[in-house]
């Protein structure tokens, strides 16, 4: 078991506790909007590259 | 008779054990070392046997036994009172698991400032509000403790931590978690 949280890994628990892909859009959007900030911290804790968090983010908006 | 045993003061026996006058004091005034004799001018009179008991008292207080049980634990002649070992064994125990979950605290603050990132700048309510609103009812995030626990336990304990929920109230919800009792 990988003991660091990666972008698959948060994908997979989203997915098993049965957040559909458009739940998940949504979500991002709400993050994006409501918390920018968190946001990319949250995107960097994954251990996303910048440029990553910056693509992630403006589809989230 | 007692001038010609191998007796000593209370400067010399404390000393002698690294103590401070006071302490010795102290162990008099409580019943717990009280010397067994006293010169013709009243100063207090340390024997070997005294010193016997005084290397037990210091034995037991680096076991972190208190003063009292100490005492109770001398006075029961003969053979020693497990219920008390047997409790301070169960002190111990306690306190390290403290312990471990400080330590495991502060390594994920450390993780933080050496990676030179904050963790999520959002709190618990944000998070929960975030997660309902995008149609995650209680339920599915029961669940999705549980995996997260199972999946990842340190990223569980450092993502609690980042939310700035304190310490016991993560370990309540990483034991449900790993339980599953939601």
């Amino acid at each position: 078991m990988p003991t660091k949280m990666t972008k698959e890994n948060w994908i997979a628990l989203f997915r098993d506790v049965g957040l559909t892909d458009a739940q998940m859009k949504k979500w991002h959007h709400l993050f994006e909007t409501r918390h920018p900030e968190g946001h990319q911290s949250f995107l960097e804790w994954l251990g996303l590259p910048a440029e990553k968090c910056d693509l992630i983010r403006k589809e989230s908006r | 008779m007692l001038a010609t045993m191998n007796t000593c003061t209370i400067t010399k026996l404390a000393r002698a054990f690294g103590l401070s006058r006071s302490t010795l004091l102290y162990y008099d005034r409580i019943g717990l070392l009280p010397p067994s004799g006293r010169t013709a001018a009243g100063y207090r009179c340390y024997t070997q046997r005294d010193r016997q008991r005084l290397e037990r008292i210091c034995h037991f207080r680096q076991a972190g036994l208190t003063l009292a049980d100490i005492r109770t634990l001398l006075s029961s002649s003969g053979k020693p009172n497990a219920k008390l070992l047997e409790r301070r064994f169960r002190e111990l125990g306690g306190q390290l698991l403290e312990l471990r979950s400080q330590q495991r605290l502060l390594a994920s603050m450390l993780k933080g400032v050496a990676a030179g990132k904050c963790p999520p700048a959002v709190d618990r309510v944000m998070w929960v509000k975030m997660l309902r609103a995008a149609g995650m009812d209680d339920r599915a995030m029961g669940r999705w403790h549980t995996e997260f626990e199972r999946r990842a336990p340190d990223a569980h304990q450092e993502f609690l931590v980042s939310l700035g929920i304190p310490e016991s109230e993560i370990q309540r919800i990483r034991k449900s978690s790993a339980e599953g009792a939601w």
